[in-house]
């Protein structure tokens, strides 16, 4: 019977990520396990949950970890046969949490995280170098946070997010035979809460969602530079040809139900489920402060362009298994919906349906922790059919991470 | 235990590798491009500028490396398409000299912009206007470009076409002296001559172009009526089919939707137009007009009805251009009658002047087009007219052939649907690839436009990417947005796959 179980538990798991530019690498351990989220051994659980401090074992607990991701987009035109791989850097996302529990009911906690970003680098003279030839994103989450436990089997938790990044996006001009740099810092505000449950010793379930973070760029800067200055001053440009701009970019909110279920005193498994709002990403509008670049009649310093991204799902599934009381195997794997149809390809954030399976192991030695895991995804190929941009063709990526992640639970 | 767990990995992953589709079904790397059933060892094209890979205004070397037979040419030679020669110009500005006992320039050298000023482009001919291509030097042929700047469907007919003596009688063409065989012979029997196994024809658009650009008057270009259209096109396709080469032609596009014909507005009389840049001196002009003239007039046709022909000037709106519209009632008659019994001693001095130059004459609108070429003609003077009042668009109505009136339109495009109607029965009857020009210059006249990996082009004057200067012909952007419709066409008729080009790879406006 358990056997059927597990076979079919973990089929489930096959057929079932976030996509756009979310990153789930917020802890080692979980990732292992396909990043599930009920798992409160150490504060690592702090981004996923606030609840869940206030079921770490030890009154103290601290976790940092960092991962190296690395992937490539490779896109194809079927039309001019032309194919194009991209050279991105390394991604080193990064996380700590610290949790302390004063008093049994109430557990204080920080969460720092980097839950978006990527960095994406095509050849500059590619095809769709007018899209874009480069762009980095990155946010930071600071997430100060606190948690109260109502009884032994509930607790609620809630956090503060505040939030800082910056966007550094390259682009062709190329009816100047120029390029376009945007780089902008931003800033925003959003708040977390959780409801964490114990209705057994072997069950936890984590109930949580983070808002939305509306990340402002207000003191863009805006660099043309083309092979001659003539063009500046009809672009309203300064002498350096560079403008001012603004735009706002919307990070996500999400919802997620995660489960754990202890099979075996050393058998666990875990189970989630994610939706994302993508639908907040509809259009992104650059305000340019005197380059009349933009595409609306009404005000040609403003450039909308469509996103259409919509809400997505992701399905995880993550085993552990405890060969002895001091190591610890883990297994995962989740499906990843893209926030896209094929007709909003856009090539700045290339998103794909995507498989990924995980893995790793968890060394504990008295009361610290050391974690290793990797994942592997495989993003589907899909077809490319942006009518809007005139971008056609095929793109499929490849990509892997692996984490390494350290936990100290000293009382 | 651990059993269950291997076995569960193992299924898992033979899951994973037999439903994921992480590469491509094909990788465009192992594409092998097919000819089909067509033959490019010997592709000659036949057209006109827009094939020669004319812009700017004139034909210069960039031009025609960048014409869309080339492009095509280029495509083909990966299934074994030959080389692609062209009559290459002898430098890369442009502009023809005819050497008749001296050298004589017949075409101006392209147009670029030299700056902006205000905002709006200045644009000059490059090398000061001064050619070096000299149209008596033959080259030494066949080319595979048989392009020809100016020929309507007829002139590839015509023996003699090539024949020097005959380019300033008009009834040889200087760009075809450069490259005929022989001063008698046709461009179609220089065509037959080299043995094609596959064309490409776009011609017929300067049958109803360049009497567009004339403002349609007939006295200076002529509009060839469609019946006639008909017999040579069809005489020229049966002079193709004799070769058995298997082909492409293209139809035309609409005429009246080229930036050439919709950048100036047909009010750009502002104060500070009328002045020259000083508001003040418009503003003075603008009351000066309105008293003894613009004023005047509106009162007069007004008693006849006609009173919204001419309305007094504004100083704080663009005031539309004056013209005369052949098209209206002749008020000449009542305008001198009205003026004669005005008992004002300036209009009853002026009556018969009047009534004979403002008889027809009314304020452009909506409708109406411009040409770009009449631009530096608004407010020079007429030496016909009465020093006072000879500001051309101003004073003194524009005369036919500087603007297009709505009849002359719906009589160009009427025609321009009777050639198409044509060139697709042609096509048709002989089972030649086709390619809707007219649709795909259309698309790129509409507000959309066209989007190509993100860049968008549209018909819009210097900013819109896809047409040169001269407002009539194509950028090497545009060409290529053109060549791919032709290889689209070539590839569903021939089962041929030649892929497409890249249109941001080619050159477009330069700016200074």
């Amino acid at each position: 019977m358990k056997k059927i179980l597990v076979s079919t538990a973990l089929l489930a798991g096959v057929l079932s990520y976030a996509g756009g530019f979310r990153v789930s690498l917020q802890g080692v351990k979980q990732l292992a396990m396909a990043h599930t989220s009920a798992h409160a051994e150490d504060a690592s659980v702090a981004f996923f949950n606030p609840a869940g401090m206030s079921f770490i074992p030890s009154r103290l607990s601290i976790a940092v970890g960092g991962f190296a991701a690395g992937n490539k987009v490779t896109f194809q035109n079927t039309n001019t046969l032309q194919s194009t791989e991209t050279d991105n850097p390394m991604g080193t996302p990064l996380y700590a949490a610290i949790a302390y529990r004063p008093i049994e009911k109430l557990s204080v906690g920080f969460s720092f995280s980097t839950p978006f970003g990527s960095t994406i680098e095509y050849p500059s003279d590619w095809e769709g170098k007018e899209m874009v030839q480069r762009l980095e994103l990155k946010a930071f989450y600071f997430q100060p946070m606190i948690s109260y436990k109502f009884n032994d089997w509930f607790a609620f938790g809630a956090s503060y997010i505040y939030a800082k990044g910056d966007v550094k996006w390259d682009k062709a001009i190329t009816q100047f035979g120029g390029e376009l740099n945007l780089d902008s810092k931003a800033s925003g505000h959003g708040y977390g809460f959780g409801f964490y449950f114990r209705p057994d010793p072997k069950l936890d379930v984590s109930v949580a969602y983070r808002s939305p973070v509306d990340m402002k760029a207000k003191k863009g800067t805006a660099t043309f530079s083309f092979p001659t200055a003539s063009i500046y001053p009809l672009l309203g440009l300064d002498a350096s040809g560079k403008d001012s701009f603004s735009a706002t970019l919307p990070l996500v909110e999400e919802y997620t139900i995660g489960l754990t279920y202890k099979i075996t005193p050393k058998w666990l498994i875990s189970a989630d489920f994610n939706y994302h709002g993508w639908e907040r990403y509809s259009k992104l509008t650059l305000d340019f402060g005197n380059a009349p670049v933009g595409n609306q009649p009404s005000d040609p310093t403003v450039s909308v362009s469509p996103k259409n991204f919509h809400n997505t799902k992701t399905f995880r599934l993550g085993t552990q298994y405890a060969f002895t009381d001091k190591i610890f195997g883990r297994l995962g794997a989740y499906y990843d919906e893209s926030p896209y149809t094929d007709e909003n390809f856009i090539p700045e954030t290339p998103s794909y349906n995507t498989y990924v399976v995980t893995g790793g192991v968890g060394f504990k030695l008295k009361q610290f922790g050391v974690d290793v895991s990797g994942g592997y995804a495989m993003p589907q190929a899909r077809d490319v059919k942006n009518a809007n941009l005139g971008f056609y063709g095929q793109s499929t990526a490849t990509a892997f991470y692996v984490g390494l992640g350290l936990s100290y639970n000293p009382f | 235990m651990k059993k269950i767990i291997i076995s569960t990995i193992a299924i898992s992953a033979l899951l994973f590798t037999t439903s994921c589709e992480n590469e491509f079904d094909t990788d465009v790397k192992d594409i092998v491009v097919s000819k089909g059933e067509a033959d490019f060892t010997k592709y000659v094209s036949l057209g006109n500028s827009l094939t020669s890979g004319y812009r700017d205004g004139a034909l210069y070397i960039d031009g025609q490396n960048e014409s869309y037979p080339s492009m095509i040419a280029q495509q083909m030679k990966l299934v074994g398409g030959g080389d692609f020669r062209q009559p290459l110009m002898a430098d890369n500005n442009g502009g023809l000299l005819l050497n008749v006992g001296v050298n004589v320039q017949i075409a101006t050298t392209k147009l670029y912009i030299d700056s902006f000023i205000a905002g709006a482009p200045d644009i000059k001919n490059a090398n000061n206007n001064v050619a070096t291509t000299l149209t008596n030097t033959v080259l030494a042929g066949p080319f595979n470009n048989m392009g020809v700047p100016g020929a309507k469907v007829s002139h590839l007919l015509a023996p003699g076409y090539g024949n020097v003596s005959g380019v300033l009688a008009k009834t040889a063409n200087p760009y075809f002296v450069r490259f005929a065989s022989s001063p008698t012979t046709s461009v179609i029997a220089d065509f037959k001559a080299q043995n094609p196994t596959f064309f490409s024809l776009w011609i017929g658009n300067n049958d109803a172009l360049l009497y567009a650009l004339a403002g349609a008057d007939s006295s200076v270009e002529t509009l060839t009526p469609p019946a006639q259209f008909a017999q040579y096109y069809n005489a020229l396709i049966a002079e193709i089919a004799t070769t058995n080469a298997k082909g492409v032609i293209a139809n035309i596009p609409s005429v009246t939707s080229i930036p050439s014909l919709t950048t100036i507005p047909t009010n750009p009389l502002t104060s500070a137009v009328l002045g020259n840049g000083n508001i003040a001196a418009g503003e003075a002009n603008i009351d000066n007009l309105n008293t003894n003239l613009y004023g005047p007039l509106n009162q007069i046709l007004t008693a006849f009805g006609a009173g919204d022909r001419i309305k007094p000037l504004s100083k704080t709106a663009a005031n539309p251009l004056l013209i005369k519209d052949e098209s209206l009632p002749d008020l000449k008659v009542q305008i001198t009658a009205a003026a004669a019994a005005s008992g004002n001693p300036q209009l009853v001095a002026l009556a018969t002047y009047l009534g004979t130059t403002y008889g027809q004459a009314r304020q452009a609108k909506a409708g109406d087009l411009v040409p770009l070429t009449t631009k530096s003609e608004i407010g020079k003077a007429e030496p016909t007219a009465l020093a006072a009042l000879s500001a051309k668009g101003v004073s003194y109505p524009f005369a036919d052939k500087y603007i297009l009136i709505p009849s002359e339109i719906t009589e160009i495009n009427t025609a321009i649907d009777a050639y198409n109607v044509t060139i697709k029965a042609a096509a048709a009857s002989k089972g030649y690839a086709f390619v809707d020009a007219n649709k795909k210059m259309n698309e790129l006249g509409s507000q959309s436009g066209v989007s190509w990996d993100g860049v968008k082009y549209t018909a819009k004057f210097v900013t819109g990417g896809a047409f040169s200067l001269d407002g009539v012909h194509l950028t090497g952007r545009g060409y290529a947005i053109i060549a791919n419709e032709f290889i689209k066409s070539i590839n569903a008729t021939y089962k041929s796959t030649l892929p497409w080009v890249d249109p941001n790879k080619y050159s477009g406006v330069k700016f200074p």
